[in-house]
């Protein structure tokens, strides 16, 4: 058991005649000793100032965010609080066939051969438990599962053979209805299409379209990504934009 | 190739002189001293050009991995610890250090930036530095053995700042640490992944490495001491604010209280100085009265909890981290051993008003491990995530986690700190021939130019690092089984303790590239078939 200790002095005193915060436990003392105060509604009669806005604390600037967004860029449903955990009581995950930190593959037999579908279901399950009752981790019992114990054939033959037929049917169906319409517009067959370098270019984005936007989402998080990964460089370069700028003015 | 050392000198009309190396290899190391030597010493003339070669490539080649010492007296670590001021290689006068051998192969020869940096009449240079933490320790010192008047204004003498400690074994040679300092030394890792798989990192550490835990009292006032040493004058005060001049000749005027014991309260007083180092910290004064632009921040939250002996052996040499969607959305919670507790803590950028949240669930990862502890402290401060828009104007600079630098993924800035500290303190010691002439923004871009050479790379490495792996828990997963290999901790540890990337063998780089990739796809179907699941 933690024991909290309400006689230590533990955070630092902010000396009022300079009205700094120098550090943010005074904010968390402030947070722990007062309710955050309540808006109270406008006297009649009496003006509130226009267009005031109160100052953002220093927990809600810098970086942080709202709403969702604030759990993750990919948070799972139990940080959103979308699904009920499982078992409130706080029981421990377990299971006949997890044995010492590791599935016991013997118990996942099919044929005399080890049903490697039913050993990703029992992993899946296990880690949804723990995104919703996440325990305590121990020394006595330590997880030693590793997701390379499953061999690569079965990875592919449960996910990414059926995302495969999909995506390829798609580019099948796109390719042979762009054909049909560009031989009916200008009369230019299948194979000299190929032979066309615009062909190809077409071809190719195609190609790449069917592969990155599969969902409708997929095309916002392409443009996040590109911003992202071009943020930090911008952050680091913003102080010679700025003597650039300086130097420019000089020399007017 | 002769390509790698550029110098560019701009003729009479004397703009600001740049030089510009890579760190990558002995050979540009060899050719660079050619270079120099090849440089001719003009007298007269508006703009002395005469060449220095820069500690980046004679620090670099030392700090070869397999020979070094890891232990303070060695010679070798003597030799990496040489600065390219002049001021700095001969054995300080009242340092206990005794004299040291100086190998270093630079030929020293001064930088004079400016065309017209008016020679100061019957006084030196006057700096001040506003904080006195490693940064501004580091500076102070640096400034006052390079011959600069140096005061070093510090609110609070005996500060604990909130930190989780660590320092690579970098720091230790180059800044001379004596082992008196470091607490502990943390020789293992465990990474422990959101459906707690544990890896246990540091298998790869020979027996000099470790990571040095400190406590933040004890470091910052032996740096501050050693400044002192040199010249430095400490003043025990609380930066208020500071007038900017209108032109190039005018002092800064710094106003602050003066907390001299005669008056609980302080007396205020003034000082006026000609340049000013900005190392108060992430909450920093200076970077306002310069407008240097704000930056995003993650809030760190650490709680000190002292445990039981039996529980507290297992944290002998190891710590901990913690990964997950429960822990931080964007960061990762700790359990760090100090001197006799440990400090449970975890922070947050996006998050900040749910910190206590994560911090109940750090605790709760690593309950049975903190169990029948007692919290003896409780901390929190805020963390740069990028550097500040403007880190330098005029004649004032910013450095360490006032400008902004500490790491992302890792967090770590103070050996950061230190070291822009001591870069920015050259970089005006240089700029003023050593404390006779005023300096002005080029000579402080020079710091800026060098720091941002020498370290940008590092800093965007572990920005993919964070982007990519502290995503989502499917990656976090993938996180933890790559820490597992044997590659990955010695590419890591190589890079944390000496701060210089060692290009590995390709073939691993491309196995590592495979495994990673494999790890992610892994995790991410599991998880997305784990949406599709619902447990009755």
């Amino acid at each position: 058991m933690v024991v909290y200790n309400d006689n230590a002095n533990i955070f630092e005193t902010v000396n009022s005649e300079q009205n700094q915060k120098t550090t943010l436990t005074e904010y968390f003392q402030a947070n722990i000793d007062y309710p955050l105060a309540r808006e109270e509604p406008d006297t009649e009669g009496v003006a509130s100032v226009e267009g005031r806005k109160r100052k953002p604390s220093p927990l809600q600037r810098g970086g942080t965010l709202d709403g969702e967004q604030a759990e993750g860029k990919d948070p799972s449903a139990a940080t959103l609080g979308k699904s009920k955990p499982l078992v409130t009581s706080g029981d421990k995950f377990s299971d006949p066939r997890w044995i010492k930190g590791t599935w016991d593959l013997t118990k996942f037999t099919k044929d005399a051969k080890v049903d490697w579908d039913a050993v990703i279901n029992a992993e899946v399950l296990r880690r949804k438990w723990l995104e919703e009752n996440p325990e305590a981790s121990s020394n006595s019992e330590p997880v030693l599962f590793e997701t390379s114990t499953v061999p690569w054939w079965a990875w592919v033959k449960r996910f990414h053979l059926p995302e495969a037929e999909l995506l390829n049917g798609r580019a099948a169906m796109i390719g042979y209805i762009s054909a049909y319409l560009v031989d009916a517009a200008t009369g230019v067959g299948l194979v000299d299409q190929s032979n066309s370098f615009f062909g190809k270019l077409l071809l190719f984005i195609t190609v790449c379209g069917v592969l990155l936007i599969r969902k409708n989402s997929d095309i916002a998080n392409l443009r996040n990504l590109a911003n992202e990964s071009t943020f930090y460089d911008k952050q680091w370069q913003a102080t010679w934009k700025d003597s650039k700028d300086t130097e420019k003015s000089g020399e007017q | 190739m002769a390509g790698c050392v550029q110098a560019v000198a701009m003729a009479s009309t004397g703009v600001s002189f740049t030089v510009s190396s890579s760190l990558s290899s002995t050979h540009a190391c060899s050719v660079a001293s050619e270079a120099a030597q090849a440089f001719v010493r003009a007298d007269g003339g508006a703009c002395k050009s005469s060449l220095r070669v820069l500690s980046s490539l004679s620090s670099s080649s030392k700090h070869s991995l397999k020979t070094f010492e890891g232990l303070r007296f060695s010679p070798l670590s003597a030799a990496a610890a040489v600065s390219e001021v002049k001021g700095l290689q001969m054995p300080a006068q009242g340092s206990e250090m005794g004299p040291r051998r100086t190998t270093s192969t630079t030929t020293v020869v001064t930088v004079y930036a400016g065309k017209s940096s008016p020679k100061l009449q019957g006084r030196k240079l006057r700096v001040a530095v506003v904080g006195g933490g490693p940064a501004g320790g580091c500076a102070a010192e640096t400034l006052a053995r390079g011959g600069v008047e140096t005061f070093l204004i510090e609110r609070k003498l005996d500060n604990a700042k909130p930190c989780g400690g660590a320092i690579p074994l970098c720091m230790v040679s180059e800044f001379d640490l004596p082992p008196e300092i470091i607490d502990r030394k943390v020789t293992k890792m465990k990474m422990i992944s959101p459906s707690n798989v544990a890896v246990d990192v540091g298998r790869t550490l020979n027996d000099d490495e470790y990571i040095g835990m400190v406590r933040r009292e004890v470091l910052d006032s032996f740096l501050r001491e050693r400044a002192e040493k040199n010249g430095a004058s400490i003043i025990n005060g609380l930066f208020l604010r500071m007038e900017v001049p209108k032109d190039e000749e005018s002092p800064y005027i710094l106003h602050y209280t003066k907390f001299d014991g005669a008056s609980k309260m302080g007396t205020p007083a003034v000082l006026e100085v000609d340049a000013v180092i900005g190392a108060d910290g992430a909450n920093s004064r200076v970077a306002k009265d310069i407008d240097a632009g704000e930056y995003d921040y993650a809030i760190a939250f650490q709680e000190r909890i002292k445990i039981p002996e039996d529980k507290m052996e297992y944290y002998e040499n190891l710590a901990e981290m913690y990964v997950g969607d429960d822990v931080s959305p964007d960061f990762y919670g700790w359990v760090f051993p100090k001197c006799d507790h440990v400090a449970v803590g975890t922070g947050t950028v996006i998050n900040k008003p749910a910190i206590k949240k994560y911090q109940t669930a750090t605790r709760n990862r690593a309950k049975d491990k903190i169990a029948g502890g007692k919290i003896i402290r409780v901390e929190a401060h805020p963390i740069p995530e990028h550097p500040r828009p403007r880190r330098a104007s005029n004649r004032v600079a910013l450095v360490g986690d006032a400008a902004g630098y500490v790491t992302k993924c890792s967090g770590e800035g103070i050996y950061f700190a230190a070291k822009s500290g001591r870069m920015c303190a050259e970089a005006i010691v240089q700029g003023s021939a050593n404390g006779t002439r005023m300096v002005n923004e080029s000579d402080l871009r020079v710091y800026l130019e060098k720091w941002d050479k020498k370290y940008w790379a590092t800093y965007k490495v572990l920005d993919i690092l964070q982007k990519v792996f502290y995503r989502s828990n499917p990656a976090r997963e993938a996180f933890v089984e790559m820490c597992a290999d044997d590659y990955v901790q010695k590419m890591t540890f190589d890079s944390y303790l000496y701060k210089v990337v060692v290009p590995g063998n390709p073939l691993d780089d491309i196995k590592l590239a495979f495994n990673t990739i494999g790890s992610l796809i892994r995790a991410n179907a599991l998880r997305k078939e784990s949406q599709k699941i619902t447990v009755g």
